[in-house]
């Protein structure tokens, strides 16, 4: 074991020391989430938009509808509901509101001296929580206008806030697990270089004329990555999270296991490469020509329902398209390309088929 | 452990095929303890693939390949932890340090020397903490001999251990090799410079194509070919080689580099005839000289070409 933890330590100290590893592993992705923080987190704030939805009908709700068309800070778009949820999904609008059916009734019986109430339902974006917390604000205030006006101020009228992912290009909660994926990808297949540079150099052999088993050389190399992925999953999350406030809804187990499996299965795919790659010139060429078209087609930047439908196809062959998606379905909640049990099983698909080849075919000089 | 009396290393009608070039084809020999063995030969002669099969790097087609009484492919784990190894390219990390280095590959054994103990013996005291990518090439080629000393082996294999290195550099590493033998370990080295092996070694294996061509100790494999001593001389022109051959004693005759080569059984006779015959064509031989032959004219004896490329 405590062989294990020096060569590790050995792994650790040779990418630390080498300025341009570190670069790409760690400050690439970090100045990727701040550039794209900063240029899409300032859009479109000064009015916010809502659907609204009358399923009730009544005068009662029409007063509703009129107080919240007399707020200036609302936009207000009125349909029913599965129009107003589809809008939001798709990112026209940022929170839906809906009177519930039988408002004028609770009221009624509330103001013959019934103890009733009734909810307001509210649809926000929980991982957009500015928005989120001005639109409730508004439904707030006019709820308790509405209880004053009608109830003498008794609590008829509550609010019921329902989450729902509402998917737009101008928000850093959509890319910051698009760029946590992005740095994944990058630190699982650029893990070919380092291998590739080691066997041209014969350490790889050096090592294979010493007693060491070679099982603990490939998990030397793995311990290593996968620290660097948790590495990159805090630094990534907690800029999100610090510097542009977006909110996490999944929990810490669910996304650590996501890391770990996205991580290994790239790790997989690069150790794939590594067993066909001869020089560290070749390496770095190849796994350039891997990692662009899997960034670009993969679709982790665009919203899968924006591409064209033969990209989506390409997409959906591509194994960074699952990881950005699985990551966006437990960070913020985002819009799923395939639920994430698919999403798992196809990443953990790529890890056993890749390593199983690689362990069949790597060659350690 | 082995019997004193029997051989550490054993090698019998040892092949070895990639695609169709034989580069070991039926090679015999054997390495006794506390002995240092020599394999001479061009670069592609069959050595490195022979010690890299001793070291458990490769796996032989056909042959039977003893180390310690135990068979090279069925125990390489436990021949590799009684064995040191310095392989011909230099294979460090290059961002670790002599001192991380030595400690790391001591690790990969169940015992192994202190790493200053190491440090010490190759002389790299005053480098201990400079990275390895930062090392002159004979202070590598020190630090990879303090790799391959790690766990105090008792067989040490060195594959060409001194090329690329500036004669200081060389004769240091020498001393190196030398302290092995007084310590009684046993040591195999390849290598294409034949003053190497008749300075290091106990006995030396010619190698050429896959096959080993003479075998024995440095005065043995010269004794077997050359009764005779070399008197050698520049004259220009040069005398005609017809004439020289029937000067008196000579038996073989060669010119190379404007250099003239006469293997002679009568040095005093040849040099006295010789001169008479200069001297009847009104030339002088400069840089006349008279020398023992040496395993460079038993290589040339024996492949018809020069040792060096």
């Amino acid at each position: 074991m405590s062989t294990l933890l020096l060569l590790t330590v050995a792994n650790i100290k040779s990418l630390v020391r080498d300025r341009a590893a570190l670069f790409w592993t760690f400050f690439f992705p970090v100045m990727f989430v701040l550039l794209f923080g900063v240029l899409f987190s300032g859009a479109g704030n000064s009015k916010v938009s809502a659907g609204f939805v009358d399923l009730d009908n009544t005068t009662d709700s029409a007063k509703v509808h009129q107080a919240f068309s007399g707020v200036s800070l609302l936009d207000l778009k009125v349909g029913t509901l599965d129009d107003e949820k589809a809008a939001m999904q798709r990112g026209d609008i940022s929170a839906v509101i809906v009177l519930p059916k039988g408002l004028q009734q609770t009221v009624d019986s509330a103001k013959s001296g019934q103890a009733a109430s009734i909810a307001i339902q509210l649809y926000v974006d929980p991982s957009k929580s500015q928005t989120a917390q001005v639109i409730q604000g508004i439904v707030v205030q006019i709820a308790n206008g509405f209880n004053l006006q009608l109830a003498n101020g008794s609590e008829i009228v509550k609010i019921e806030q329902l989450p729902l992912s509402s998917t737009n290009l101008s928000n850093v909660a959509y890319l910051v697990p698009s760029i946590l994926a992005m740095a994944l990808m990058q630190l699982g297949v650029f893990a070919a270089i380092p291998l590739v540079q080691q066997r041209e150099k014969g350490i790889l052999k050096r090592i294979g004329a010493t007693p060491l088993p070679r099982w603990k050389l490939v998990a030397s190399n793995i311990l290593l990555r996968l620290g660097v992925a948790a590495i990159d999953g805090v630094l990534i999350i907690g800029i999100g999270i610090a510097a542009f406030n977006i909110q996490i809804v999944g929990s810490v187990p669910a996304m650590a296991g996501l890391i770990l499996l996205g991580a290994g299965a790239f790790l997989a795919i690069g150790f794939l490469l590594a067993s066909f790659l001869k020089t560290e010139e070749q390496a770095t060429g190849v796994v350039q020509v891997v990692q662009m078209p899997l960034m670009f087609l993969s679709g982790i930047f665009f919203p899968f329902d924006f591409m064209p439908s033969w990209l989506q196809g390409v997409a959906r062959l591509l194994p960074l398209t699952y990881l950005g998606d699985a990551l966006r379905q437990v960070m913020v909640n985002g819009t799923q390309v395939a639920p994430l049990g698919v999403d798992v099983a196809i990443l953990t698909g790529w890890l056993v088929v890749c390593l199983a080849v690689a362990a069949r075919t790597f060659r350690w000089e | 452990m082995t019997e004193s009396g029997e051989p550490v290393i054993r090698v019998a009608d040892l092949c070895k095929c990639y695609g169709d070039v034989k580069a070991v084809d039926g090679v015999s020999f054997t390495v006794a303890r506390g002995e240092v063995f020599g394999m001479l030969g061009p670069n592609g002669a069959g050595k490195t693939t022979t010690i890299e099969i001793l070291e458990g790097l490769r796996e032989p087609d056909s042959g039977a390949v003893t180390v310690f009484g135990m068979d090279v492919t069925r125990h390489a784990e436990s021949i590799k932890q009684r064995i040191g190894v310095q392989l011909q390219t230099v294979s460090l990390y290059p961002r670790l340090t002599v001192t991380e280095l030595l400690d790391l590959f001591g690790s990969f054994y169940e015992h192994h020397l202190p790493t200053k103990q190491l440090i010490d013996a190759v002389d790299l005291g005053d480098r201990a903490t400079a990275r390895s990518m930062n090392l002159s090439g004979g202070q590598q080629q020190r630090l990879s001999i303090a790799l391959a000393l790690v766990s105090d082996p008792e067989l040490i294999f060195l594959d060409e251990p001194t090329t690329g290195l500036d004669p200081q550099a060389r004769r240091s590493l020498w001393d190196l090799v030398k302290g092995f033998q007084s310590k009684g370990k046993t040591v195999m080295l390849t290598t294409h410079y034949m003053e190497e092996a008749a300075e290091l070694c106990d006995r030396v294996a010619i190698m050429d194509h896959g096959h080993i061509l003479e075998m024995g100790t440095v005065p043995e494999l010269i004794g077997r070919r050359f009764k005779e001593r070399a008197v050698f001389f520049d004259t220009t022109p040069q005398l005609p080689m017809d004439r020289l051959s029937k000067l008196d004693g000579v038996t073989r005759s060669s010119q190379e580099d404007g250099q003239t080569l006469l293997y002679s059984l009568d040095v005093p006779g040849t040099i006295g005839t010789l001169l008479a015959l200069a001297d009847g064509l009104g030339v002088e031989p400069h840089n006349l000289g008279i020398r023992q032959a040496t395993l460079e004219d038993v290589f040339l004896d024996l492949t018809g070409r020069a040792l060096r490329d």
